[in-house]
């Protein structure tokens, strides 16, 4: 009996901390959305906030202006808006149609090389982007239009639709995936050609899928910061034109919050508040997107037959020309995506290449001369400390969700959306809440440390997400067999169930190294941007893309701001294939015949009935 | 689009389909062994045989569904209305337009019922509103359903019982005016009740069209087929007169199965 009862205690014992772990990104959205509120309160209540929105000047320092007239955000919703719009236009259009050319019309041998150049993009970190814009987009606007400068509105939208086209693709791809293969098949049957069937059957019924993917590249778009702010031109006025420069809500939280005190401060923080309720406001409606809905009746009236037409009967003739044009359309959205990649890397890399070398790489840096030296520590215990938080809380929170709560239950759901809510959180303001929180009221100072705790913060969703898929996907049998000899639910969940769920952990390890490396918004008011080494975790220190940034932002290190970039663009290179590698190889070698093998297996059988 | 020669079918002559030393591979495994068979215009033919037989199979390359399996792999001739299908030149749209098909499981897309008919005719180009209402209702006659759903006609399709789903697809497929109606075990998904509902309606779509039908109830074979083609292990083993095969058949292997001692 007393060996029975100290058991039982470690179960609710255990049950209790995977709860608590899995409520934590409920807190930690709360957490984030209140005190960048709270921050705001002294500007708002200052500057009035219907001053603060809808004023249309920002003059921060024109302080001869009274201030609600000095102290206007609307130019920046406006110019925000306009980048987003744009982006969706290019991106988002792009990003649908080339999920569709992947799903219908590619050959199996391109499909697994495409998917790989969308997973490619996904991982580049917009800081390369917004440099890729700054030395190619931007130039070849000005050459082709013949304009002074190519900064502005379309420069950022050809950007940051780049920049969200793989999410969009992926989101939709998945969307056709689940389309039972049935629809499609009763189009053929009825002599739909296969365009036919894909544009008015798949596509239409995958509807709520592909919405939900525009909208949520649209809040990438939104929050993005440091692509934009190289490539906007980041002057704050309204937008007139394709080429007018403008500044998006991100940017100026960015570019004002190194030199801005008092009420200029806080009206930065405010401005994260707007940000902060455009994003959840984008949140909300992907809520709304995804519930599934019941078949809306069409209120036309049921008149079919209203006279006997005496005329002949209908001829049936082959239609379709429309749906074959978007067949090819969609064809030129995936090779334009993949020529774009191929611009972007081979340019990247043959500027970059050459200038890597040992002085580049382990030099000196301080401010006299700069080098990537101090980004490799900065970066390592970025990680380490991002890891050593966010792995337990986000396996444990995992545990919770997949073995310990019923599946869809309200609770699995809510923690679901906030989980999400999380992951789609602009960097910049978990930048600002780092800062505010971690650096100011805890008084870390601008440490590694306390950029480690923002990051641990924004790669959680990720360890979440890939742990619990691949806790899902290990066979029931598997957790019955070790309850059938006795063992506890606890013992079953630690000793059978998470090893199983190895390359679940791993690939969000690999995931969260790469969303580290690139990461440059949330570090820049955390960790710090400067040249030299850090002593310890206490001192600032630069990551890989911050000091990209730092290279960038100073016209003398435009070679070593190539040579980061094509660094970065290796690590991504190599992060996609460590996490292939994983998926595919690691899986199937340790368990078997896990996984999607035994899929195409059973599917194989299938078809051969 | 590719633009072929246009195919003319031709359905006058007494036999709609005529499949010639038919051999068909799935990668390395041989499901169709030497077919040779003939289904009669204005008459019901029933495959039958146990699973994995090949009878889908067949069923599915009279219209070139299997083109969507890889690694199928076909050879031999398949004359539709004196048209060789897996000619290079064949139409295939025009092909599965003239070949309706009804799947094991009703498949209705999800939009409304009337959606759903309209759009094969859609699909070859009707627009008018009056043409598609006269096609929805006289589709709808024909598979037995108007009476039911003629007052919600734009209601989701998905929103209906299994059975009359099934109609509906075949409604849907009768749409486009097909000369044949392919129906691969349509009533597999469905109780006895809607079953006899479509069993009705193929005695009744006979005399307009050819149906091929697939099933796995030999009673069902019996009550409508006027042929009958026994399957095993991707051979025809046995084809005729449905009468003629259910009270004698030639082969061993035919009797054993209708007589319940293996499938």
């Amino acid at each position: 009996m007393g060996s029975n009862s100290t058991k039982r205690r470690g179960d609710v014992a255990a049950k209790v901390v995977f709860a608590a772990s899995a409520a934590f990104s409920v807190f930690a959205v709360f957490a984030i959305v209140f005190y960048i509120i709270y921050e705001s309160i002294p500007a708002l209540s200052e500057i009035g906030v219907f001053n603060f929105i809808f004023g249309t000047v920002w003059a921060p320092t024109k302080e001869f202006l009274a201030i609600p007239d000095r102290f206007g955000v609307l130019p920046m919703i406006v110019g925000t808006i306009c980048v987003s719009l744009g982006a969706v236009l290019i991106g988002g259009t792009m990003g649908v149609f080339s999920a569709i050319c992947l799903k219908a019309f590619c050959p199996k041998k391109l499909k697994g090389p495409l998917v790989a150049v969308i997973n490619f993009l996904a991982g580049i970190p917009s800081i390369v982007y917004g440099f890729f814009g700054l030395v190619v987009i931007v130039p070849a606007l000005m050459e082709i239009f013949s304009v002074a400068s190519g900064k502005g509105v379309l420069a950022s939208s050809i950007i940051l639709g780049m920049m969200i086209l793989p999410t969009v693709t992926s989101m939709t791809k998945d969307a056709l995936d689940a389309v039972p293969s049935s629809y499609y098949e009763g189009a053929l049957a009825l002599g739909a050609t296969p365009q036919q069937a894909t544009f008015k059957v798949t596509v239409p019924a995958a509807k709520s899928g592909i919405i939900t993917g525009v909208v949520l590249g649209m809040g990438r778009a939104v929050g993005e910061t440091m692509a934009v702010m190289v490539v906007a031109g980041n002057v704050a006025a309204f937008p007139t034109g394709l080429f007018s420069n403008i500044r998006t809500l991100t940017i100026n939280m960015v570019i004002e919050m190194n030199y801005a005190t008092g009420l200029h401060r806080q009206a930065l923080i405010a401005t994260g508040s707007v940000l902060l309720v455009i994003v959840l406001a984008l949140n909300l409606g992907i809520g709304i997107a995804r519930r599934p809905k019941k078949y809306r009746e069409k209120k036309r009236a049921a008149k079919l037959v209203a006279e006997p037409q005496p005329s002949a009967p209908p001829a049936f003739v082959k239609s379709g020309r429309g749906c074959t044009v978007l067949k090819y359309l969609s064809i030129v959205c995936v090779a334009l995506v993949a020529l774009a990649l191929l611009t972007l890397v081979i340019f990247i890399l043959v500027k970059g290449l050459p200038h890597i070398d040992l002085q580049f790489l382990f030099g000196e840096s301080g401010n006299e001369g700069m080098t990537l030296r101090p980004a490799f520590v900065t970066t390592g215990l970025l990680i380490l400390i991002a890891l050593a938080i966010a792995l337990p809380i986000g396996i444990c929170a995992a545990i919770y969700l997949a073995e310990y709560s019923k599946r869809n239950s309200r609770m699995v759901r809510v923690i679901r959306l906030f989980t999400e809510t999380l992951s789609g959180m602009p960097s910049i303001i978990f930048g600002f809440f780092g800062m505010l929180l971690f650096c100011e009221f805890m008084q870390m100072r601008t440490s590694i440390l306390a950029g480690g705790i923002t990051l641990s913060l924004m790669i959680l969703p990720t360890v979440i997400r890939s742990t619990e898929e691949s806790l899902l996907s290990v066979d029931n049998s598997l957790r019955e067999a070790s309850l059938a000899l006795g063992a506890g639910k606890l013992r079953t969940t630690l000793r059978v169930v998470l090893p199983s769920a190895l390359s679940g952990i791993i690939t969000a390890i690999i995931l969260s190294i790469g969303r580290i490396v690139g990461e440059s918004a949330a570090l820049i008011y955390t960790a710090g941007a400067v040249p030299y080494e850090p002593s310890g975790v206490m001192d600032a220190g630069s990551s890989f893309a911050v000091m990209m940034w730092l290279f960038a932002s100073e016209g003398l290190y435009i070679d070593y701001a190539y040579a980061t970039a094509a660094v970065l663009l290796i690590v991504v290179a190599l992060i996609n294939v460590a996490v292939w590698l994983v998926k595919h190889r690691l899986a199937v070698k340790a368990f078997g015949s896990s996984g999607k093998r035994a899929e195409r297996k059973t599917a194989k059988i299938k078809e051969a009935k | 689009m590719k633009q072929t020669t246009q195919t003319v079918f031709d359905f006058s002559g007494e036999i709609a389909v005529k499949v010639q030393s038919l051999n068909l591979h799935y990668n390395s495994f041989h499901a169709l062994k030497d077919i040779n068979c003939e289904m009669r215009r204005n008459a019901i033919t029933a495959l039958i045989g146990p699973s994995g037989c090949g009878k889908s199979t067949l069923l599915k390359t009279l219209n070139r569904m299997n083109d969507l399996v890889e690694g199928c792999k076909i050879e031999g001739t398949v004359c539709v209305g004196g048209v060789n299908i897996y000619d290079k030149r064949t139409d295939v749209s025009l092909l599965r337009k003239n070949m309706g098909m009804v799947f094991q499981r009703p498949n209705p897309f999800p939009m409304s019922i009337y959606d759903n008919i309209a759009y094969g005719p859609r699909t070859f180009g009707v627009r008018k509103k009056s043409d598609l209402g006269e096609i929805v209702e006289n589709s709808l006659k024909a598979a037995n359903l108007w009476d039911e759903l003629k007052d919600q006609l734009h209601k989701s399709a998905l929103a209906l019982s299994g059975g009359q789903q099934q109609r509906l697809c075949i409604a849907r497929a009768l749409a486009i005016k097909p000369e044949i109606l392919l129906m691969d075990e349509p009533t597999s998904a469905l109780d006895p009740i809607s079953t006899g509902k479509i069993e009705e309606l193929c005695e009744k779509l006979k005399e307009e069209l050819t149906v091929v039908i697939v099933t796995h109830n030999m009673q069902q074979a019996a009550r409508i087929s006027d042929d009958t083609a026994f399957f095993l292990l991707g051979e025809l083993i046995e084809f005729g007169n449905t009468e003629k095969i259910f009270a004698s058949p030639e082969k061993e292997q035919t009797l054993n199965y209708i007589s319940g001692r293996f499938g």
